[in-house]
């Protein structure tokens, strides 16, 4: 089941206040996140992730497109009950304590004050800010207010939530931490949409990926997919001779690296076998073989640095 | 539920920025003064009037009072609530805020709303504490239980929202606190004073009449808080009031700015 669904969303901003020069923030954006899955958007900046957000959460308004989430409209506010949002450079009033923050955003996503206090204990504690509770937030660090921010965008359950850059200013523990967070949040069948530039860290977390540039989306799909697509492989085997060498460069194009390294790139299964055998029939032994895995990081500089 | 927390969040507000800490100081001195005046009255002044003028001078000494304390209340509910109202809507706005706002639950329509209402029960309160207070030592000292002045509360209360739609509307606009104050201190304190006496001060000077009535365009458009104070002064001295004409055309206005706000911030990115 598809949790958000947009059909050909497209956004607009005025460059300058009554002028006529338009930006295109999000251009024709369809997509679909699936439920239950962390799914991240990835992008350079001003690429249209936060106004993407923003848009599904009503706090934008699309130019054109159509939105379902939960399978309805948002026009209806009803919505926002299940959902959670942690903004990018959120602002909490600074005259509030932790505490204070969590009681007032909880109130308004429909809580109980009852619930309100029990959670509150409870994502305190998850994110690790049980002893700053009472702590006003004007004296909270940035990690700090990242964690709160954090234990505010879960409070309400949410079934889906919404993540802008939720590791920003957190460091590397902290960052572990919360993604131990959201992979228990999606062992509990939370739906979780995360922007960030992280890549090693999407990877690490995200089932499937959109990467978006200038408001256009140019891929998209399953984090393994979109790593694993090499055909490259990296073969480490004895010493190899001159003769063998002489003849990977001309019959098998291969890269040589060293006596005990080289490349070979073939996407046909049946070419891959018979480099094998040639090399085996030479009595060079195979030490391994590892098909080379594009990181997201590659391949994002890749696309985009060719758009560029 | 939800209503109720946004309503109160704007009193958290105005406690935290410690602005109305200062309005109750001043409030608190007032009524010491007057505290301290009456005593002093009392054993010279109006023991002696007492006697020489009777239960009626007590009356109009008690009454001029009244009207000495409107006015004062009027400067200082002015002043004091705008600048620590007008801020209320560029903080909401402040990026990082407003989004996670307008993500929960809650229709637009709502926030404004619970704005408005909070900033007025805020200065209903406070008026109640001021005036509240002078009343009880004036009525107790001179044993004479002047029920109208205690209207003045709802009165200057109402001129108070009026303006206060302003702000709200202002600041919507231009998220800035500052224009917000300066406009509608200017149109207070300048603007409304000019068009209530407009027979006196331009009229007199221009007798155009496509200019005349552009003027009294203007006066029967914009909000009255002047004249809101006149009805209320003669409220509380028993004359009679003229008309009740801008009351009405206050709270239309109000009610004009108010669904301005609220059509405006329905449609606005943020
Ligand atoms: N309120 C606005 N008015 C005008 N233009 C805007 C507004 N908000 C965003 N934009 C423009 O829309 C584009 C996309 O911005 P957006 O904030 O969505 O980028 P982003 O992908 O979140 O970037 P980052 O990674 O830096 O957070 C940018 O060119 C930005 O200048
Ligand atoms: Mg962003």
């Amino acid at each position: 089941m598809n949790v958000v669904t947009t059909k050909n969303l497209s956004k607009e901003y005025s460059a300058k206040s009554f002028s006529k020069e338009k930006i295109l923030a999000l251009s024709n954006f369809s997509f679909e996140v699936q439920s239950g899955e962390i799914f991240g958007l990835l992008g350079p900046n001003g690429a249209g992730k936060t106004t993407l957000i923003k848009i599904l959460l009503g706090i934008t308004f699309p130019t054109s497109g159509d939105i379902k989430i939960f399978d309805k409209d948002i026009s209806n506010q009803s919505y926002k009950k299940k959902v959670g949002y942690l903004p990018e450079s959120h602002k909490f009033p600074n005259y509030l304590t932790g505490e204070q923050v969590l009681h007032f955003f909880g109130k308004l996503s429909g809580l109980s004050s009852n619930d309100v206090k029990k959670k509150s204990d409870e994502y305190l504690k998850l994110v690790d800010m049980e002893k700053w509770r009472k702590t006003k937030i004007k004296k909270y660090s940035k990690g700090m207010l990242q964690r709160l921010g954090l234990a505010q965008a879960m409070l309400n359950q949410p079934e889906l939530i919404f993540l802008d850059e939720p590791t920003d200013g957190v460091d590397p523990i902290g960052r572990k931490e919360i993604r131990d967070i959201l992979n228990n949040l999606k062992q509990q069948g939370t739906t979780i949409f995360l922007n960030s530039h992280l890549l090693s860290e999407v990877e690490l977390i995200c089932d499937r990926v959109a990467i978006l540039n200038k408001g256009v989306l140019i891929k998209s799909g399953r984090v393994d997919d979109i790593t694993a697509t090499s055909d490259n492989y990296i073969f480490t085997t004895t010493d190899l001779d001159e003769s063998v060498i002489n003849k990977l460069l001309v019959s098998f194009k291969c890269t040589i690296k060293s006596k005990n390294e080289f490349y070979f790139n073939s996407d046909s299964v049946e070419e891959l076998n018979k480099l094998i055998d040639f090399i085996r029939q030479n009595n060079i032994m195979i030490q391994g073989i590892a098909r080379e895995k594009n990181t997201l990081e590659d391949m994002f500089i890749n696309l985009i640095g060719s758009k560029n | 539920m939800i209503f109720l927390t946004l309503l109160f969040s704007t009193f958290r507000e105005a406690i935290a920025k410690k602005i109305f800490i200062g309005f109750f100081a001043i409030a608190t001195l007032i009524i010491l003064v007057f505290l301290f005046l009456i005593n002093v009255d009392s054993i010279e002044g109006m023991v002696n009037m007492m006697e020489s003028s009777g239960e009626e001078g007590v009356r109009q000494l008690v009454i001029q009072f009244e009207v000495a304390m409107i006015n004062i209340s009027y400067l200082l509910v002015i002043t004091f609530c705008f600048i620590s109202v007008s801020s209320f809507i560029p903080s909401m706005l402040e990026k990082g805020n407003i989004d996670l706002l307008l993500s929960k639950p809650v229709t637009r329509a709502q926030i404004i709303l619970a704005k408005f209402l909070g900033g007025v029960l805020l200065i209903f309160l406070s008026l109640l504490y001021l005036i509240g207070f002078v009343w009880l030592i004036l009525s107790s000292k001179s044993g004479f239980w002047h029920v109208p002045f205690l209207y003045s509360i709802l009165w200057l209360t109402l001129s108070f929202a009026v303006i206060y739609s302003l702000i709200i509307f202002i600041g919507l606009i231009s998220q800035s606190s500052i224009l917000s104050i300066i406009l509608s201190l200017f149109l207070v304190f300048i603007v409304c004073p000019v068009l209530y006496f407009r027979e006196e001060t331009i009229f007199s000077l221009v007798s155009n009449n496509v200019v005349q009535f552009i003027i009294n365009f203007f006066y029967y458009i914009l909000p009255k808080p002047t004249d809101i104070n006149q009805i209320t002064t003669d409220i509380i001295t028993g004359n009679p009031v003229k008309s009740y004409m801008p009351v009405f055309s206050s709270v239309l206005f109000m009610l004009a700015a108010l669904s301005a706000s609220i059509f405006y911030f329905k449609k606005k990115d943020y």
